[in-house]
C-alpha cells in the first residue's frame, strides 16, 4: 500500500532502493533507477495492454513472473529484472516471436534500426527450435494507402499500430483481426485506408511491418545523413529529422525524446520533405528579370543594382515589404530591419489573408505577449475549450496531443466550430455555430455566467454592452440551442482551471476577438486559472509577430511611431497607382489574398515588385524581378510555433545553383542600399534578436533541451488594440447562394508551399469541397461526384467530399488549391461568400 | 443489405447498452441468424448503424468461431468439438463419420447446401464429450450411430 500521507512508494530493483509517486508502473520506476527493462508493446503515450511479455520481471514473494508495463509499484515491493527467471523468459519470448517472423531482414527497409533486430541480438536465444512451418498472412507485401505498405508476416503483435490509430489519431481504422498467432494487424479486410494517412503506424512499429511506401528500398538507415529541423507545415512545430542519401532527401521521421511532440507528426511532417527534391523546372535557381513580358535569367549583381536603383529612388511613404511567417526569426527580424531602416517605410506584414488591426487585437486577447504556453501545461487544466478553428485539419499533431492527454486523464474538451470535426468523439460536448458568429457565442457564454454571478462580474465595465441582450437571441444569433450554449456555460463554471485552444477562424471572419478578451476577463474575475494557447497556420507566424513584422508594432511588440499600411493597406495604395515598389517574399499573395481578382489587379499596378520564393508562384509571375530563396531543410535559424516554443532548424542541403538561402538575400539588398546592413551568420543575428527583444533574452539558438524553449514573458506593454471596433458579419438569406463559404487549410496541405510535394499531392489528388450530410441530400449526390460550385463571380468543378455532422448551410473548400483557388470566391471585404452548389 | 427487420432488431438491441458500440455482438448475431454468414457489406452497415470502422467489428467476427465472416454456410452449420476431452473421447472419428456420410471436408458445404462442417474449440460441454453443435442446438455423447441417426433426421 503506498503512503497515504505522501503519495509517494518506496520500493527496491535490483536491490536499489527507490521512491517514486504512487501509481507509477514497475517498468518507469525501474528505468528511473537506471535499470533498462526491454519493451515491445509498451508505448509510454498509449494505453497499457502488456501483450509481449518482453518486460517480465520477478517479484519478490510473487510466483509468477509479472508484467512491468501494466503492474504498478507497491511499497516494499522488491523488483528483479536481471534474474536468471527473468533472462530466460525473455529469450523464450523472443523464441517464440521469431517461431513465426518472417526472418527476412536482408530485404526488409527495417533492417538496421529495427527493435526485433537489436531485442535479439541483445537479448536473445541464438538459435531457435521451432522447426514447423511459419504462419504466413500473405505472399506479396501489399499497400493500404499512397504511402503505407504492409507485411503481416513480420508482425510481433505488440497492437502499437492499432492503439495508436485509435488513442492518438483518432481515426480507429486498423484492427487485429484473428486470434493467437493468426491475429494479423491491419485494415478493414486488408483495404485500401481512408485516414489522415499521417503514417502514426509506421512511425510506431517496432519491425517492419507497416512502412514508408516512397521510402521503400531507398537506403538503410546507416546511409543517411540527417539534420535535425522543425516541420514548415504549420505552427504546431513539430520537430522532426530529414535525412538525405546522395543529395536527396528520402524521409523525414519523428523520435521519441526527440522534442515535444516524441513521435508524432501528421501527413504533412512526415511525407511532405520531397519539396526539398522538386528541383528542375518548378525551382528556381538563378534571379529572374522581366523583359517584354519574359522571364529572362539575370546575374545577382545586376537584380541588386536594380533593386538599389529602384527602391532608393522610391518614396518611402510608396514603398513596403511582406515576408511569409514561414521564413526564420532571423530572416524575419532583418527583414523589418531592411524596410523599417534602410527602405524608411513602416508598411510591412507577415500575411496577405488578414488585415493588421485584427492580427494586433488577436495577438493582445489570447495573451501572446505574455509568454510562451506550453500545450501540455494547456492540457494539465481540468476543461480544454477548442474553439475557432479546425484544429483536426489544420493543425493534426495539436489534435493528436489534445486527444491522446485527454481520453487518458478523462478530462473534460469542449469543441464549438463551425465544421464537424475528429476531436468532437473526444469531446463532452460539440456544437456548431454559425460562420462569423463566434462573438455572439462568446458573449452568449459571458452574458450566462454574468447572470449567474452578477456581483462579482459587475467590475467588468465592458459588460454593459450586453445590456439588453438575452442569452436566447445570443444563442439564436450564433445558430446555437440555448441549451447546449448554457451547458457549455456550466461546465466552464464548474472547472477551476480552463484552457482556451483558439483558432484562426478569428482573424478569417474579423470578429469574435472582443467577446474572447470579455470571456477571459470574465472567467478570471471569477476565479478561474486560465491559459489560452493559440492555434496558428504559417510554422512562424507567432515568431513573425514577436519580430515585429506587423505594421502597428516593431519588434517585442513596440509601439511603432508611425503606423504603416498593412498588406490589404498596400494593395489599395497600389491600386491607387501610389506603390513604387513592393518586395515580397515566400507570400503568394495572389493565391492566399482574400479576393485573387483585386490582389491581381493590385500587384499589376505595383512600379517596380521584387519577389522572392522557391518557385515560380502566380505571385512571382507578376513580379518584375524575382529573387531565388531557399527551403527550411536549406538553411539555419529558428522558428517560433504557437506556444511560443524557439526550435533551432539545422542545414541538410545547399539551395540548388544561384539560389541563395533568403538571409543572405535579404542582407544582400539592405547591405547594397546601405553600406554595412548586416553580414552576419543566423547565429549573430539571433544574438541580435536577443538583444532587442526582450522575450527572447534568455534564449539559446541551438542546443539546450529537445523541447525547445518558450520565450518569456515580453517587457513591453502591447497598446492599441485593447478596443477595437469590430464589423456584424452579414449572414443575410440569399436565396441564390443558399450555402456559406468557409474556407481553411486541407489536412494534407498548408498554403501552397506543400502544393510541391508530389507525395502529398497524391493523397489530394483533386480539389473538393465538403458539405453536409443533409445538402447532399438536398442535392441528391454522393461522395466523390463532381459537383459545380458557383459564387458571386466565380464558379468551378469540385469533387464532393460528404461532412457528417457539419450544419446544411455550411460548405467549405481549402485555400491550397491554386487552379481553383478558394479566394476567387471572394470579394474583397467579404468574410463569408455565398455559394450555390448544382449537381 | 440489411433487411429492415434486422435493422429494426439493432435499433432495439441499443437500448440494452450504454453505448451503441457495446452492441456489436448481438448485432452481429442478428445478422447471423438471418443470413446465416456476414458478408463485407453486412459488416459495413453494422458498423455504421453502430458509428465504428468496420475494422471492429470484423475483429470482432474474427475473433469468435461462432460468427462465419465471408463463409456462406448450408442450412445446418454442424460444428464438432475437436479441443482435448473431445478429443480424447474419439472427436476426431465423429468427424470422419461425418465427412463420410456427407461426402465433404471440414470447412466444405454440401452441392444441396444443406450441411457445413466445421471444427471448433471447446464449446464448453466437456462432462457431455465428445460433443457437437449444430446451428443453435448442443448434440452431446456421441456415438458412430448417434451422429448418422441425427443427420438423417435433419429435414
Amino acid at each position: 500500500m503506498g503512503d497515504r500521507e505522501t503519495g509517494v512508494v518506496t520500493l527496491k530493483v535490483n536491490g536499489k532502493e527507490i521512491t517514486v509517486r504512487e501509481g507509477t508502473l514497475i517498468l518507469d520506476a525501474a528505468r528511473e533507477a537506471g535499470c533498462h527493462i526491454p519493451t515491445f508493446c509498451y508505448q509510454a503515450t498509449l494505453s497499457g495492454v502488456g501483450s509481449c511479455r518482453m518486460c517480465l520481471v520477478e517479484i519478490e514473494g510473487q510466483r509468477k513472473l509479472q508484467p512491468s508495463c501494466v503492474t504498478p509499484v507497491m511499497s516494499g515491493m522488491e523488483v528483479k529484472t536481471e534474474s536468471e527467471s527473468v533472462i530466460s523468459a525473455r529469450q523464450a519470448m523472443l523464441e517464440f516471436l521469431l517461431s513465426n517472423h518472417a526472418l527476412d531482414c536482408p530485404v526488409c527497409d527495417k533492417g538496421g534500426e529495427c527493435e526485433l533486430q537489436n531485442m535479439v541480438y541483445t537479448y536473445g536465444p541464438r538459435k531457435g527450435r521451432y522447426a514447423e512451418v511459419k504462419i504466413r498472412h500473405h505472399e506479396k507485401d501489399y499497400v493500404l494507402s499512397p504511402v503505407i505498405v504492409k507485411n503481416s508476416n513480420r508482425c510481433v503483435q505488440c497492437m502499437r499500430c492499432v492503439r495508436v490509430c485509435g488513442e492518438v489519431v483518432g481515426r480507429g481504422v486498423l484492427g487485429a483481426i484473428g486470434r493467437g498467432a493468426h491475429q494479423e494487424e491491419t485494415s478493414f479486410l486488408r483495404s485500401y485506408l481512408d485516414c489522415d494517412h499521417d503514417g502514426m503506424c509506421i512511425e510506431v512499429c517496432p519491425v517492419g511491418c507497416f512502412m514508408r511506401r516512397p521510402y521503400r528500398y531507398r537506403a538503410r538507415p546507416w546511409d543517411l545523413r540527417g539534420s535535425r529541423t522543425v516541420c514548415p507545415y504549420c505552427a504546431t512545430g513539430c520537430r522532426m529529422t530529414i535525412e538525405e542519401r546522395d543529395g536527396e532527401v528520402v524521409r523525414s521521421i519523428a523520435r521519441e525524446g526527440e522534442g515535444f511532440n516524441d513521435k508524432m507528426l501528421c501527413a504533412r511532417g512526415r511525407f511532405g520533405y520531397d519539396i526539398l527534391n522538386s528541383g528542375g523546372e518548378e525551382r528556381l535557381t538563378t534571379p529572374l528579370i522581366k523583359k517584354n513580358g519574359m522571364f529572362e535569367p539575370v546575374s545577382w549583381e545586376k537584380a541588386l543594382s536594380i533593386i538599389r536603383e529602384q527602391f532608393t529612388k522610391a518614396d518611402p511613404r510608396r514603398l513596403g515589404g511582406i515576408a511569409s511567417a514561414a521564413l526564420t526569426n532571423e530572416e524575419l527580424y532583418l527583414f523589418q530591419r531592411l524596410v523599417r531602416e534602410v527602405l524608411g517605410s513602416g508598411n510591412i506584414d507577415s500575411t496577405s489573408r488578414w488585415d493588421a488591426a485584427t492580427t494586433g487585437a488577436f495577438i493582445f486577447a489570447t495573451g501572446i505577449t505574455g509568454g510562451g504556453v506550453s500545450i501540455y501545461d494547456c492540457m494539465e487544466a481540468e476543461t480544454v475549450f477548442v474553439v475557432g478553428g479546425q484544429v483536426s485539419e489544420e493543425n493534426p499533431v495539436t489534435d493528436y496531443i489534445i486527444r491522446y492527454v485527454s481520453d487518458s486523464s478523462r478530462k473534460s474538451v469542449l469543441v464549438a466550430s463551425t465544421r464537424a470535426m475528429k476531436l468532437d468523439t473526444s469531446a463532452e460536448l460539440s456544437l456548431r455555430h454559425l460562420p462569423g458568429r463566434l462573438g455572439a457565442l462568446f458573449n452568449g457564454l459571458v452574458l450566462t455566467l454574468y447572470e449567474d454571478n452578477q456581483e462579482r462580474l459587475e467590475g467588468i465595465k465592458e459588460i454593459g454592452v450586453l445590456k439588453g441582450r438575452t442569452v436566447t437571441d445570443l444563442a439564436a444569433e450564433c445558430g446555437v440551442s440555448e441549451a447546449d450554449l448554457r451547458a457549455l456555460c456550466a461546465r466552464l463554471e464548474s472547472s477551476g482551471s480552463i484552457s482556451m485552444v483558439v483558432g484562426t477562424d478569428l482573424l478569417r471572419f474579423r470578429e469574435g476577438i472582443s467577446g474572447l478578451r470579455l470571456l477571459g476577463d470574465a472567467l478570471r474575475a471569477l476565479g478561474k486559472v486560465l491559459k489560452i494557447l493559440p492555434v496558428l497556420d504559417r510554422c512562424n507566424q507567432r515568431g513573425a509577430w514577436d519580430m515585429g513584422v506587423h505594421p502597428l508594432f516593431g519588434p517585442d511588440y513596440r509601439k511603432v511611431e508611425r503606423a504603416g499600411l498593412g498588406c490589404d493597406g498596400m494593395l489599395d495604395q497600389a491600386m491607387d497607382g501610389a506603390m513604387d515598389a513592393l518586395y515580397v517574399v515566400g507570400e503568394d499573395v495572389v493565391n492566399m489574398y482574400p479576393d485573387r481578382t483585386f490582389a491581381e489587379e493590385a500587384l499589376s499596378r505595383v512600379g517596380f515588385l521584387v519577389v522572392q520564393d522557391v518557385s515560380l508562384t502566380d505571385t512571382a509571375r507578376m513580379a518584375h524581378l524575382v529573387l531565388p530563396g531557399a527551403y527550411p531543410g536549406e538553411k539555419e535559424g529558428t522558428f517560433t510555433n504557437q506556444e511560443g516554443r524557439v526550435q533551432h532548424i539545422s542545414r541538410l542541403l545547399e539551395p540548388p545553383g544561384q539560389a541563395r538561402v533568403d538571409l543572405e538575400i535579404i542582407e544582400a539588398v539592405g547591405s547594397s542600399i546601405v553600406h554595412g546592413f548586416s553580414d552576419g551568420t543566423p547565429q549573430t543575428v539571433f544574438d541580435e534578436i536577443r538583444r532587442e527583444v526582450s522575450m527572447y533574452r534568455d534564449a539559446a539558438f541551438s542546443g539546450g533541451s529537445p523541447d525547445g524553449w518558450l520565450v518569456k514573458k515580453s517587457a513591453r506593454r502591447l497598446e492599441g488594440f485593447e478596443l477595437i471596433e469590430e464589423k456584424k458579419v452579414s449572414l443575410d438569406a440569399d436565396p441564390e447562394h443558399p450555402y456559406f463559404l468557409v474556407t481553411g487549410n486541407h489536412i494534407f496541405l498548408s498554403g501552397s508551399l506543400s502544393r510541391r510535394s508530389g507525395i502529398l499531392n497524391e493523397l489530394v489528388r483533386e480539389a473538393v469541397v465538403e458539405i453536409s450530410e443533409e445538402a447532399a441530400g438536398e442535392l441528391g449526390v454522393i461522395d466523390g461526384q463532381t459537383v459545380s460550385v458557383s459564387g458571386r463571380g466565380f464558379d468551378a468543378t469540385y469533387s464532393v467530399r460528404i461532412r457528417k455532422g457539419t450544419p446544411r448551410e455550411v460548405v467549405f473548400i481549402a485555400e491550397n488549391f491554386e487552379d481553383k483557388a478558394a479566394n476567387r470566391f471572394y470579394k474583397r471585404g467579404d468574410v463569408v461568400p455565398r455559394v450555390k452548389i448544382t449537381a | 443489405m440489411l433487411s429492415e427487420k434486422v435493422k429494426e432488431e439493432i435499433r432495439g438491441l441499443f437500448k440494452k447498452y450504454r453505448t451503441k458500440r457495446s452492441a456489436c455482438m448481438a448485432a452481429m448475431q442478428a445478422v447471423q441468424r438471418e443470413v446465416g454468414h456476414l458478408t463485407e457489406e453486412d459488416m459495413r452497415e453494422v458498423a455504421e448503424m453502430l458509428g465504428i470502422n468496420p475494422v471492429r467489428v470484423h475483429e470482432v467476427g474474427a475473433f469468435y468461431t461462432m460468427y462465419n465472416v465471408q463463409r456462406p454456410v448450408g442450412r445446418y452449420h454442424i460444428q464438432v468439438c475437436t479441443n482435448l476431452s473431445c478429443s480424447l473421447l474419439g472427436a476426431e472419428h465423429i468427424v470422419n463419420v461425418i465427412e463420410r456420410r456427407l461426402g465433404i471436408k471440414v470447412g466444405q458445404t454440401t452441392p444441396d447446401n444443406k450441411f457445413t462442417l466445421s471444427t471448433v474449440q471447446c464449446l464448453g460441454s466437456c462432462g457431455t464429450a465428445p460433443m457437437m453443435q449444430i446451428n443453435d442446438d448442443y448434440h452431446e455423447d456421441l456415438t458412430e450411430e448417434r451422429v448418422v441417426e441425427i443427420l438423417d433426421g435433419l429435414e
